[in-house]
Parts: C-alpha cells; sequence; structure tokens
C-alpha cells in the first residue's frame, strides 16, 4: 500500500463492500417482520402437534390389528384351497383307480369282442393316466395287489393291441380292405403310436400308388390306336399325380384330425418316393417308346453342325407330337408341385408355431423335392432337351418355309411371311403349355434368334442383290449385251430382270410386313402369357417375360435397318439414275426469255408436263407392287430426289426475270402434282427449292432485303449467304459486283 | 421411363458351384448368402450404376451351371452385351472346363460380346490356380481378366464397373444403338486386364 493509485484502489474497493453489505442488511431487515409472522405461527402450531401425534399412534395399532385379522382368516382360507386341491387330486386318483378297474375290464371285454376302437380307447385312457402316482397311491391303500395286477394286465393288453392292431393292418393291407385300414389307421395314434401308424399307413398309400401307375402302364400297349396315343404318357403321369394329389387331399384331414396338424411332410415322405419311382419309370417308357433319346442325338448333332447336311434327319412334323407331349408332361409336374407345396405351407402353418422349426421342415420338404432321382430334377432334364427339340423345330421348318417360298396371288408378300410367323406363334405358344417359366422365356429367346438371324438373313441377301434397274440408255444396254456376249449366253433377258425386280419389291413388302408381324406377335404373346399364366407367376417371373419378349423390339430394330437398306437400295439403284435424264431435261430449256417466248412456252409446255408424265409412269410401276407404307417411303425418296437434282440443275441455268417466273411456274406445277400422289404433306422437301424460286424472281437487287436479314419474319432460310449470292449471279440482269457488294 | 442411359445385359457362366449366384447377390444387395443353393434355370436381378456421371442399367442374368439347364442358359447367350465366364481358384476342375464354356461362347454368343474370365473365392486358403494361370489363359482367348471373392468383396464392384465401362465405350465407338450387332471387330490382341495391380494383393 505504497501508491496513492493503490490506496485508491482499495479506499474504492471498501466503498463498494460498504454498498454491498448496506444492501444485504436492507433486504435482511426487510424480511424480518416476514420471518417474525411465520415464527409466530409455528408457535401457535406446536401445541397441536401433541393430538396429532396421539391419533397417529392410534391409527397405527388399528391397522395393525386388523391386519393380523385378516391375516388369520386368509390364512383359513389357503388352507381350505390346499385341501381342497388334495380332495379333487384324491378323486382324480380314485377316479383313475375306478377308470383303471373300468379300462381293465373294459379292454378285455372289448379285445374278446374284437372291438378294437373301444379297446384302444380304454388303453387310451390308461396311458393317459400318470402310472408312477397311481402305484403310490395303490401303496397307501390296501387295494394294492388290484392295482398292480390291472397294471400288468392293460400293459399286456397293450402289447397285445399293439400287436393285433399291426397285424390287422397288414391283413387289411393284404386284403386291400381300404375301409379296415383306415379303421386300424385311426387307432394307433391313441396307442401313442403315431410314427408307426403314418409309417404303415404311408407305405400302404405309396403300394396303392404303385399298382395303380403299373395297371395304367401296362394298359399303353393296348391302347396304341387311340386318338390319346399322342399323349399317352402324359396322360399316364397325369393319372399318377392326380392319384398322389387326391391321396394327400382325402388323408390330410384325417392325418390331420387323428394325429394332428403338422403331420403331412411325414405323410408325402412316404409318397413323395414312391411318386418319384413311378414317374421316372413312365419317363423312361417315355423316352424308350417315342425314342427321344435318338432324335435329341440327332437334332444336336444338326444343331452343331448346321452347316453339313446331314443323311439323316429328324423331321420337323414328326417332332411336333413328342414336343406337345414334352410340354403337357412339364405342366402337369408344375402344377403337381405347386399343389404339393400349396399344401405343405397350410399344414405347416397350422401345426407348427415356431417359425424356425417351420422354416426348416420347408426346406426338408424342398429337398425332397429337388431329389436326384426325382420327378422335378427328370421333368427339368426334360424340358431341356425340349428346348432344344423346340429350336430344332424351329430352325428346320423355317428353312423349309424359306425353300418353299412363293408368291402369293393377290398378295404383296410372298407365303414366306405368314409361314414363318405361324411357326414362330405356334412354337412360342406350344412353350406357353409347359407353365415353365424358363422355358417360354428360352424359347422366346430363342425365336427372336431366328427371327434376328436365319429369316432376316433371307431378306438381307435380296436386298443385297439390289433392284435390277433395266437399260436406262444406250450405252448400258450395249455394255450389258456385250458382257452376256462374251460369257456365252444372254443371260439378262427382260423377264428375268422382271422377276429380280419384282422379287426385289416383294423382299422389301415382306420385311415391312414382318415389323408388323413381329409386333402383333409381342403383343398377342404378352396377351396371352398374362391369361394363361398372369395369376401364378410371382413378380420376379413376370420381370423375367417382360425382359424376353422386350428381344422382339430388337428385332424389330434390325427389320427397320433392312427396310431402310432395301429402300436406300431403291434409291440408288432406280430412283436416283431415272431422276437425272428427266430433270436434266430442263438444262435444254431456255430460261433467259422475253414477253413473247414466255408466252409461247405457256401455250406449250417446254418442260415440267413431261417431268410429271415421267414420274407419273415411274411410280404407277411401283404403286401396285408396294405395301402402302413402302409406297410411301418411296414416294418419300423420288420427292426428295426430284428436289435434290433439281437444285443441282437449277444451279446450271442461267435466268432473267421471266425465266426466273416460269421456273417459278415449273416447280408449283410439281408440288401441285406430287401432292396429289400422297396423303402427307410433301412441302417440306421442297423448302430449299422453293426459297431458290423465291430468290430467284426478285424484280432488282435491292429487294433483297426486303426477304432477308431482319426482314425476314417468320421464314426460316435454309439458304446459306453463299448460296444467296450464288443464286442471284444465275439472273443475267443482276451484275455480279453489285451481287458482291450486297450485305447478307 | 427410367433415368438410365444405358442398359446392358450382362450374363454370367460357368461351373456349378463357382460362385455365380453369390458374385451377383454381393454386388445387387451388398449381401453373401451361406449356404446358397443351386440356381434353377435362370436369375436376374437389376443394379444401376454411376460410370462418369451417367446412369447405367445393368441387367444381370444369373444362370444355372447344371448340365441340365444348358438349353435355357443358352439362349440368353445372344442377347448378352458382356459374358462373364467365372471359375473357382480353389477347383481345378471348374478351371479345365473353360474351353468347353468358350465352345459355347463362339457358337452362340455375339461375336462381339464383352468377354471377361472371373477367377472367384481367393479368399480361400487352398488356391489351386495361380493368378498368372488364369490370366495366361484369359491373354490367349482375349479376354478381361479379374479375380475376385464374393465373400470378402474384392472386386466384385470394380468388375462390374469395369463391363460397365467398357461396354459404353464399345457403345460410343460403334455410334450405333444398343443391341446393334452388325458390324463386327475385335480390337486385336491388346493386353486385357483390369486386374494388374489388384489381383495379387492377397
Amino acid at each position: 500500500m505504497n501508491s496513492l493509485s493503490n490506496i485508491q484502489e482499495q479506499y474504492q474497493r471498501l466503498n463498494l463492500e460498504e454498498i454491498r453489505i448496506t444492501e444485504k442488511l436492507d433486504l435482511l431487515m426487510g424480511q424480518q417482520c416476514d420471518i417474525e409472522a411465520k415464527l409466530r405461527n409455528v408457535s401457535l402450531l406446536v401445541p397441536r402437534l401433541k393430538s396429532v401425534k396421539s391419533d397417529a399412534k392410534h391409527l397405527s395399532g388399528m391397522i395393525h390389528f386388523t391386519c393380523t385379522l385378516a391375516e388369520n382368516v386368509s390364512a383359513k382360507v389357503r388352507e381350505l384351497d390346499i385341501a381342497k386341491g388334495r380332495v379333487s387330486e384324491c378323486q382324480k386318483r380314485v377316479n383313475d383307480l375306478l377308470d383303471l378297474q373300468l379300462c381293465r375290464e373294459g379292454v378285455i371285454s372289448a379285445m374278446k369282442n374284437e372291438d378294437f376302437e373301444k379297446a384302444a380307447a380304454h388303453v387310451h385312457r390308461f396311458l393317459s393316466i400318470d402310472e408312477t402316482t397311481l402305484k403310490l397311491t395303490a401303496g397307501d391303500i390296501a387295494q394294492g395287489p388290484t392295482v398292480d395286477s390291472s397294471l400288468v394286465l392293460l400293459h399286456e393288453a397293450q402289447a397285445q393291441l399293439c400287436k393285433v392292431l399291426q397285424q390287422k393292418f397288414d391283413e387289411a393291407v393284404r386284403d386291400t380292405d381300404a375301409a379296415s385300414v383306415e379303421r386300424f389307421f385311426k387307432i394307433f395314434p391313441l396307442l401313442n403310436m403315431h410314427e408307426e401308424g403314418i409309417s404303415k399307413f404311408g407305405s400302404y398309400l405309396a403300394a396303392q400308388l404303385k399298382e395303380k401307375t403299373q395297371k395304367s402302364l401296362r394298359q399303353a400297349d393296348g391302347e396304341s390306336t387311340s386318338v390319346r396315343a399322342n399323349v399317352y404318357f402324359a396322360d399316364t403321369l397325369t393319372v399318377l399325380l392326380e392319384s398322389v394329389a387326391r391321396i394327400i387331399e382325402i388323408h390330410q384331414p384325417l392325418v390331420e384330425t387323428y394325429y394332428g396338424p403338422g403331420r403331412l411332410l411325414q405323410v408325402v415322405e412316404y409318397l413323395q418316393p414312391e411318386c418319384d419311382k413311378q414317374a421316372n419309370q413312365i419317363l423312361v417308357e417315355f423316352r424308350r417308346s417315342r425314342q427321344l433319346d435318338k432324335q435329341i442325338h440327332l437334332v444336336s448333332e444338326v444343331l452343331s453342325n448346321a452347316n453339313k447336311a446331314l443323311h439323316e434327319k429328324c423331321d420337323p412334323r414328326i417332332l411336333d407330337a413328342v414336343l406337345a407331349e414334352l410340354t403337357l408332361l412339364s405342366s402337369r409336374t408344375v402344377l403337381y408341385l405347386r399343389f404339393l407345396r400349396r399344401r405343405m405351407a397350410n399344414d405347416l402353418e397350422v401345426g407348427i408355431t415356431e417359425e424356425q422349426t417351420r422354416d426348416l421342415r420347408m426346406n426338408e420338404f424342398e429337398k425332397l423335392l429337388q431329389n436326384k432321382t426325382g420327378i422335378n430334377r427328370a421333368v427339368q432334364e426334360l424340358l431341356g432337351h425340349y428346348i432344344m427339340l423346340e429350336r430344332y423345330f424351329l430352325v428346320e421348318s423355317v428353312s423349309k418355309a424359306v425353300a418353299m417360298d412363293t408368291a402369293v396371288e393377290g398378295s404383296l408378300t410372298s407365303s414366306i411371311v405368314d409361314d414363318v410367323f405361324f411357326l414362330v406363334k405356334k412354337s412360342i405358344r406350344r412353350s406357353l403349355t409347359s407353365c415353365s417359366i424358363d422355358s417360354i422365356c428360352a424359347v422366346i429367346n430363342n425365336a427372336c434368334t431366328l427371327l434376328e438371324e436365319d429369316y432376316a438373313l433371307v431378306f438381307q441377301q435380296q436386298c443385297k442383290l439390289g433392284f435390277p434397274s433395266g437399260y436406262l440408255d444406250l450405252t448400258q444396254a450395249y455394255n450389258a449385251i456385250q458382257s452376256s456376249l462374251q460369257q456365252g449366253s444372254i443371260r439378262l433377258q427382260p423377264s428375268d430382270t422382271e422377276k429380280t425386280k419384282a422379287n426385289f419389291l416383294t423382299a422389301l413388302n415382306n420385311i415391312e410386313t414382318s415389323i408388323e408381324c413381329i409386333e402383333t406377335l409381342d403383343k398377342n404373346v404378352s396377351h396371352e402369357i398374362q391369361i394363361n399364366l398372369g395369376s401364378t407367376m410371382m413378380s420376379r417371373d413376370q420381370e423375367k417375360i417382360k425382359s424376353c419378349l422386350a428381344g422382339f423390339q430388337t428385332s424389330k430394330s434390325k427389320f427397320r435397318h433392312l427396310l431402310d437398306f432395301g429402300h436406300e437400295q431403291l434409291k440408288s439403284s432406280a430412283i436416283k439414275p431415272r431422276i437425272k435424264p428427266w430433270v436434266d431435261q430442263l438444262l435444254s430449256v431456255n430460261h433467259v426469255i422475253d414477253e413473247e417466248e414466255f408466252s409461247c412456252y405457256e401455250a406449250q409446255d417446254p418442260f415440267i408436263q413431261e417431268l410429271n408424265l415421267h414420274l407419273d409412269g415411274f411410280m404407277s410401276g411401283f404403286k401396285d407392287s408396294l405395301t402402302v407404307n413402302n409406297y410411301q417411303t418411296l414416294i418419300g425418296t423420288l420427292t426428295s430426289q426430284v428436289a435434290q437434282q433439281f437444285e443441282k440443275v437449277i444451279f446450271k441455268t442461267a435466268f432473267n426475270r421471266l425465266g426466273a417466273l416460269q421456273l417459278d411456274k415449273e416447280i408449283r406445277a410439281l408440288i401441285t402434282y406430287l401432292s396429289t400422289t400422297t396423303t402427307w404433306t410433301i412441302r417440306d422437301r421442297f423448302t430449299r427449292l422453293t426459297q431458290i424460286v423465291t430468290i430467284l424472281n426478285i424484280e432488282t437487287l435491292a429487294e433483297i432485303s426486303e426477304y432477308w436479314g431482319p426482314n425476314a419474319g417468320t421464314v426460316t432460310w435454309r439458304l446459306t449467304p453463299q448460296e444467296v449470292r450464288e443464286i442471284l449471279m444465275l439472273r443475267t440482269d443482276f451484275r455480279a459486283d453489285e451481287i458482291k457488294r450486297l450485305k447478307l | 421411363m427410367e433415368d438410365y442411359k444405358y442398359l446392358f445385359k450382362v450374363v454370367l457362366i460357368g461351373n456349378a458351384g463357382v460362385g455365380k449366384t453369390c458374385l451377383v447377390r454381393r454386388f445387387t444387395q451388398g449381401i453373401f448368402p451361406p449356404g446358397q443353393g443351386a440356381t434353377i434355370g435362370v436369375d436376374f436381378m437389376i443394379k444401376t450404376v454411376e460410370i462418369d456421371g451417367l446412369k447405367i442399367k445393368l441387367q444381370i442374368w444369373d444362370t444355372a451351371g447344371q448340365e441340365r439347364f444348358r438349353s435355357i442358359t443358352q439362349s440368353y447367350y445372344r442377347s448378352a452385351h458382356a459374358l462373364i465366364l467365372v471359375y473357382d481358384v480353389s477347383a481345378q476342375p471348374s478351371f479345365d472346363c473353360l474351353p468347353v464354356w468358350l465352345r459355347e461362347v463362339e457358337e452362340y454368343a455375339s461375336p462381339k460380346v464383352l468377354r471377361v474370365l472371373v477367377g472367384n473365392k481367393v479368399d480361400r486358403d487352398d488356391r489351386e490356380i495361380p493368378p498368372a494361370v488364369g490370366e495366361g489363359f484369359s491373354r490367349m482367348n482375349n479376354m478381361y481378366f479379374i479375380e475376385t471373392s464374393a465373400k470378402d468383396c474384392s472386386n466384385v464392384d470394380k468388375l462390374f464397373q469395369e463391363i460397365a465401362r467398357e461396354l459404353i465405350q464399345d457403345a460410343n465407338s460403334n455410334d450405333g444403338p444398343i443391341g446393334q450387332q452388325d458390324t463386327t471387330h475385335l480390337d486385336g490382341a491388346a493386353e486385357k486386364s483390369w486386374s494388374e495391380s489388384n489381383c495379387c494383393k492377397s
């Protein structure tokens, strides 16, 4: 504390402290009267507390007393309860004892009367009694020996009943006495012999199945001439699978009632192996009888060496029947497996509450179905063969249709289109009857391959040959004759050319129609799939089918490309060379003319009428041999070609004002004529040409600014400034240097 | 319409049990299903991947390896843009069968299909096919090569990503619509491996 500032600081601090303490004191003083009032209240309450305390003590005593009382009372009730329980237990034991006697007597008499149900019921009652307690009870009372002897007797009765039951069951099986079999089957669970019962019954059902199938298989030889002979094995398999289904249908309720739910798997474990065995026998017989393996061998040979001609080929028509039967075999199996799965799922749902066990059982069941020698696998194998045979059927039939392709009277297409699409449709439809999604997809895939490869190739080759253009001028004709003379014969006779021409146009029509056919096929197939299988398909299956059907779209685009290629061929060999000389005629018509010549032209057209006549003649040559769409495409190509050629020629011609007017008239006449040939507008193909004519027809160079540049308005010019200059140069009455000076 | 630029079909083939289904499930669902049962016929999954900002939809067809489904699976070869031939690096027989599979590919698939050889199950200790052997085979047959493990996920995404990338390039260089398979040119004997830096890291 040596400096003034320090002292001042301390003083300040003390002042602040003082203020703070004063405030605090004020506050406490303020509270004083409040606290005093509270204290007064408290001192008033003190005497009352005493009475409260005594009251509480009293209450506690009361509660204590009541509690003891209640406990005393309830203890008695509890004792009563225990006593009652003991009494009823006693009663039960007495009842059991009485029942034991009753059972004993009942069993003896029932056995004597061969009333096995009654005997079993007695044994069942006996089995539900707790034997050890019974013995204890018996020890407590004097009746001991009787009870013991009853027990012994009942045990004996049980053993005997078991033996008799099994014996009787076997007897009933031997006598094929279905009613007795069922009767004894119901008794097993009464003797706690669930497993034995199901095992015996399962074996019995399996044996029945075997016998039935063998019988229907034996009929095979006798019935070879019947109408169903073609699908005999499919029918036999149907009978087998229906029998299994019926057995399950009939006996499941029986098993469920007497053995409890959740036991279907056990029954099926006996039935399915037998079903597999019988099915396999049918399928083996099927393969043998229909010579399937030989056909498979042949077909795979042919398919893998597609180019080599084999001596022995399988006639696709013979395959027809086998293919149909294969799809039937598949569809029956698919239906059967679906039935079985549904039943099993339902049974497990009811019988087993624990989800894990249920899944485990379901897996066991699936394993049963996937058995290496099972029907499921055998049919999968057959379907593999089916797909290959179906592919062969299609490939062979289509190559036949190609070979036998002929023109059809009154039709623009040849027989190949109808034939091929009929076959493809037939093939895919047949696959639908198999009910196997994977097979349907595979057949659709193969059909697309065939359309895009084998079938499209036919047209591709025809298009590549091109459209013979005939002799366009003398030199060409001369050259052609020269070359054929050198080869020793005149090959290109007019009739030949005509035929090639017709063939080309037919190919074009065939391609165009094929596109429509693919479209229809796509639609029909998806529709039929939805109708036939839609309800049973999972979403994954739907997706699969959808994706495979999309293959048709790819095929369609392939044909579209082919069609474009064909039209391109037609353009380069028929349209372009023809049109050129016709349009080139314009060059010989003077377009630098005076009034007199102009009116002369009006009186006698120098050019355009002839051109229109030529075009008319050209088009009428095609009109009746092309489909509507192809004809329209042709007109389109023709129009563009005329416009292009016209443009070229114009750039080689000189014009004056009247000559340009003449050209304007000519172009208008051309457009008017061409518009009459088609229903859609062709004007857009003449846009450039009309613009050229507009430019050519200006009075003075200055006028160009009214059309061009900022004054163009809604007109979209297709010409470049350079082209505009070139066009203007064609006018003999415009000066070149002025044209150059134009600002465009 | 869904929002994607390209749709490519990818088909997996190879012996039964080499892990085709597991590869597909790992890639499309990010799971490795233990105790996967044999595939019946064909199955297919869809996954959209993004390559350089482009959305590519891959339609992946997972086929059964067992012989009896062969004619079903064969029907899918032709429309495939890429074929993945899978073998199990711990099972010599699956590698020995490769030539048979290749013959099938030659016979049924489009000549310009993208062919990829995949050695799967590299996570296993009992490897029988060294990477170099697989790579040699792929080079001889003009295929891409990569080793994967569906179990520990190594190279699975890479496999499909690279396929998508390659297919985009093919589609662009052919300049035609997808699915057009007229012109054919295979790019010579160019070194085809995506995995030089990756396959041997384990």
